[in-house]
């Protein structure tokens, strides 16, 4: 169990390095990971700026599982609170298990500017444990957001993920924590059906295309079909199911060679 | 409702006025083709084309109507998706039968094109299910007959003809691989047909190279006999002779074209057409005996039988593989001629409710001779033995606006294959398909044929999604992405691979005349690097880029198509290539003579096989060429249709390719022609009565 662990962390550490995958960062419940233009719907540690869009308050859970193996899983919790000035919000984020892992926590604040644009920060804190000189290490980094409205249909989303390429720096070596811009577009077919379009570029990784269709074809159902392409094409799949104040959301993606990525989320919003 | 009317009214005035003029496609023979080779423009693999055009020449001489049409009449017409088949049945189904033809656009995601292609097989009539009894006289008197005869000859004289002088005194081993017959193809067909109730026909075919009369064979090579009825109390349909049998999605019985990646990007769901009748040349792709469909209310039971003798080298006892192109042409390919005697049984029974349908389809093939391939990595699970059973079970489910559907099968080692997948349309203007499949290397079976990369159906695993959008009047995106992965070796490929596919097509039509398309593909798939020095095989991957520019404009009697495409390709040694090909149709039909005329000019530049091209050209009636070219040259071809009288028509064809590349022969082994030039003839006779 352990080799094939280690097998599917190296294969994992290469798609952090080349395509870009992060396993600190959630996924987010847009399929496809297009979430940077996704108005309706604001994630841990992906666009700041959608925050803005939160109403009242929310709290949310996800989990991310890769591969079907736990050890490379991700559990994040996100919080949002809506004030007359400005939105803020908590996520914390955890990846790996006892002898490597990550931990995130970040403070973001937005604000939606008369629903032409919303703007958002974002103050990210990683704590990195290394087994070989059994120590924590940390980082601080800052995220920042932007969404702007073209149209009542149309929008573009932008947002950078440790944009000054902050590292976390051992004895023995060097963590690199991905820096990543990623700039998208949402477009309204309907008020059911919604169109993503999104690029993401690491910044020593291959860029990342992805695209993502969400159609809501029956008030409590959320139907979600995409896909994404870096090194590899990657088809995804997804599901969101809305009761009362709850909504849960379960996308699955099929990696050619590593096999299936499955996230789920469970939102409450006041 | 008068809302709805009034929209009718206005609907019909506009498609009145847009279907007065001469469209684009002109003709059904030429609407056909044209939904072939969008099929095919793809693809690298034979198809059937025969059998393709047969079919819906016959829906077009029997169209169906439109009020009384069920799921399995309109999957005759491939152009049209699942989606739309179901929201066409939906219309019906909520708002009864249809007054008039142009309601047809007031179904969601079927746009003027779809109906303009529709036009020529489906009609409007009383929604009365029940048929009238088959009356034998009337099948006597109005039954149509239709009598074609084809010769094909290649002008050039290939390795094949030329024999060792006498006196050689290697004369006779040379003369032993050599073509026994002589160099003209000839296919002859007898066709009866009373409506869509009661169909009979016999063919008969020589291969070019094949004897017709002489020591080792009187006659044609190949002869094949059908006889179909249809709907004759409980009875659904009645095959004897050859004939095909497709159910379920594929997985288990689907020898008909398998609906695979091609710009309709939402066709991609095999189409269950149970038993028919086989009228084609193939010589191996159907089944002899008999089979019966008998419907129980909501329930259809079919149950079938095959005795046929297929060829394949028997020498040892038993067979490696089985010979599957129908040439008998020389000693050696006469020799393994009808040596395996292969049966086979089966039956699906199927139930239809109004949204969801299930069946159950079983297979069972014996031989009198153990099939053993010669073992190697990529073939270790090939079927191996003498006899073999395949069970699996499909459905259909339409739950809202989503259509679900899948079929899951096992042979007898419990070896599984599955592919599920579903196609909504949220919008009118929007249609989204999703396909996930997954055949186990240990799966493999004779008849099988769904959607897939590879044309054998087994050690594949894959996600394809597909969208079609009509944002803007005219126009019209398509896009589809395919990412598989071969979990075990595959020839060619030494190791476990994966690959991926993205097609993204716009189609413009600014008016009735003038339509054109861009197309742009791209795929990436591993191959062994066959120049390596290291130990185990590498593999390397293969990009293949492509894109297409045609348009195609009409003007009184002539009809333009102009093509350019090109190519760029990275092989497995990491060398890039190019191709480029450009080519000019003119097709004229005169007024005062009853006679037609196509004309092309193409060149071509393509550095390596690996940038070939596959190009559709016009042919006589009931043949399709797709023919591939490499190298640098180029291809004309001039072909008539002229109709003598309503009886009797006729079709000749002539064409050329001249390689320009210093080449000084074409083609390998006994199809080695010396020189750079090589022309075809084709003349095609019809008779009606």
């Amino acid at each position: 169990m352990k080799k094939i662990v280690l097998v599917i962390f190296i294969l994992l550490v290469y798609q952090v390095l080349f395509s870009q995958i992060s396993g600190i960062i959630p996924s987010g419940n847009s399929i496809a990971s297009t979430s940077v233009s996704d108005s309706r719907s604001w994630t841990a540690f992906n666009n700041p700026a959608m925050l803005g869009y939160v109403d009242k308050a929310e709290i949310g859970i996800q989990y991310e599982n890769r591969f079907i193996i736990d050890e490379l899983s991700t559990k994040s919790f996100q919080a949002a609170y809506s004030t007359q000035f400005v939105n803020m919000g908590l996520s914390f984020a955890y990846f790996g298990y006892s002898l490597y892992h990550e931990m995130l926590l970040g403070l973001g604040f937005a604000r939606n500017f008369s629903d032409k644009f919303a703007l958002g920060v974002q103050f990210n804190y990683l704590n990195a444990y290394f087994s070989a000189t059994n120590e924590y290490k940390t980082a601080f980094f800052p995220q920042i957001g932007l969404n702007v409205s073209i149209s009542p249909v149309f929008n573009i989303g932008f947002n950078t993920f440790n944009p000054f390429q902050i590292n976390i720096t051992t004895e023995y070596i060097i963590k690199r924590i991905p820096s990543v811009f990623s700039l998208g577009t949402e477009y309204f077919f309907s008020k059911d059906l919604v169109w993503r379009v999104q690029i993401d570029k690491e910044i020593s990784s291959n860029y990342r295309f992805a695209s993502g269709f969400d159609y809501e074809m029956l008030n409590f159902l959320k139907i979600k079909l995409g896909a994404y392409a870096g090194n590899y094409l990657v088809s995804c799949l997804g599901l969101g199911i809305k009761t009362g104040a709850f909504f849960f959301d379960l996308n699955g993606e099929l990696h050619p060679l590593l096999g299936l990525n499955t996230f789920a989320s469970v939102k409450y919003r006041f | 409702m008068k809302r709805h009317l009034i929209g009718l009214l206005i609907l019909q005035h506009f498609f009145a006025i847009s279907l007065t003029a001469q469209d684009v496609v002109t003709t059904t023979d030429q609407l056909i083709a044209d939904i072939f080779e969008q099929f095919t423009a793809e693809s690298d693999e034979a198809i059937d084309y025969e059998t393709f055009y047969e079919e819906l020449l016959s829906v077009s001489k029997e169209p169906l109507n439109l009020n009384t049409v069920t799921r399995e009449e309109l999957e005759k017409l491939p152009f049209l998706s699942d989606t739309q088949i179901e929201n066409i049945l939906f219309y019906l189904y909520r708002y009864g039968p249809m007054q008039t033809i142009y309601e047809l656009q007031l179904v969601e995601a079927v746009d003027m094109t779809d109906i303009r292609r529709m036009l020529p097989f489906v009609v409007l009539g009383k929604a009365e299910k029940q048929l009238p009894k088959i009356n034998w006289r009337d099948v006597v008197k109005y039954g149509r007959n239709e009598i074609l005869m084809r010769i094909d000859r290649g002008l050039e004289t290939k390795e094949g003809y030329r024999l060792s002088k006498v006196g050689n005194e290697n004369q006779d081993t040379a003369n032993s691989s050599k073509y026994l017959g002589s160099q003209f193809y000839n296919t002859t067909k007898y066709r009866f047909r009373f409506k869509d109730r009661v169909l009979f026909g016999v063919t008969a075919e020589k291969d070019a190279g094949e004897q017709f009369l002489g020591n080792t064979k009187k006659g044609f090579d190949f002869y094949s006999l059908y006889a179909q009825i249809n709907n004759v109390g409980k009875i659904k349909r009645i095959v004897l002779g050859d004939y095909r049998a497709n159910f379920g999605l594929g997985l288990v019985l689907h020898p008909d074209f398998g609906m695979g990646k091609s710009s309709y990007v939402m066709n991609v769901i095999p189409r269950n057409s149970g038993l028919k009748k086989y009228s084609s040349t193939d010589e191996y792709n159907f089944f002899r005996g008999a089979g019966a469909t008998l419907e129980f209310g909501k329930m259809n039971l079919t149950a079938f039988y095959s005795f046929k003798n297929i060829d394949g080298d028997t020498l040892t006892g038993n067979f490696t593989s089985i010979y599957k192109t129908g040439l008998h042409r020389t000693i050696s390919e006469l020799g393994k001629k009808h040596n395996i005697h292969q049966q086979v049984v089966g039956g699906n029974a199927t139930i239809t409710f109004t949204n969801f349908q299930m069946g159950l389809t079983a297979v069972h093939t014996s031989f009198n001779h153990h099939l053993i391939p010669q073992k190697s990595v990529y073939n270790y699970f090939y079927f191996s033995g003498n006899q073999q059973t395949t069970v699996g079970i499909n459905y259909r489910y339409r739950w809202h606006k989503l259509n679900l559907f899948g079929e899951t099968a096992v042979t007898e080692n419990l070896a599984l294959a599955t592919i599920n997948g579903f196609t909504v349309s949220p919008l009118s203007t929007v249609s989204l398909v999703a396909i996930h499949r997954y055949f186990s290397p240990e799966y493999d079976t004779f008849y099988a044929n769904t959607f897939s990369e590879s044309s054998r159906v087994n050690n594949e695993t894959g996600f394809y999604i597909g969208t079609e959008i009509r944002p803007f009047r005219k126009w019209k995106f398509a896009a589809y992405t395919d990412s598989y992965r071969f979990p075990w070796t595959k020839y060619t490929i030494n190791a476990p691979s994966t690959g991926m596919d993205y097609l993204l097509q716009t189609d413009f039509t600014p008016h009735r005349n003038l339509s054109m398309f861009w197309r742009f593909k791209y795929e990436e798939k591993m191959n062994n690097f066959s120049e390596s020095k290291a130990a185990m095989t590498v593999i390397n991957p293969i990009l293949k880029g492509y894109l297409r520019y045609q348009l195609v404009y009409t003007y009184a009697n002539f009809t333009m198509k102009t093509m350019i495409e090109g190519n760029l390709v990275k092989n497995a040694k990491l060398m890039s290539g190019y191709g480029i090909t450009a080519l000019q149709d003119l097709s004229y039909k005169f007024t005062k003579l009853p006679l037609s005329a196509d004309f092309r000019i193409q060149f071509f530049d393509a550095k390596d096989y690996d940038n070939r091209f596959y190009t559709y050209e016009k042919d006589v009636l009931y043949a399709f060429s797709i023919p591939m070219y490499y190298g640098s040259g180029s291809r004309y071809y001039l072909n008539f249709k002229y109709e003598l009288n309503r009886q009797i028509s006729f079709w000749f064809k002539i064409g050329q390719t001249v390689y320009s590349d210093d080449r000084e022969t074409i083609g390998t082994g006994n199809e080695k022609i010396i020189g750079n030039r090589k022309t075809d003839v084709r003349f095609l006779m019809k008779w009606e009565f």
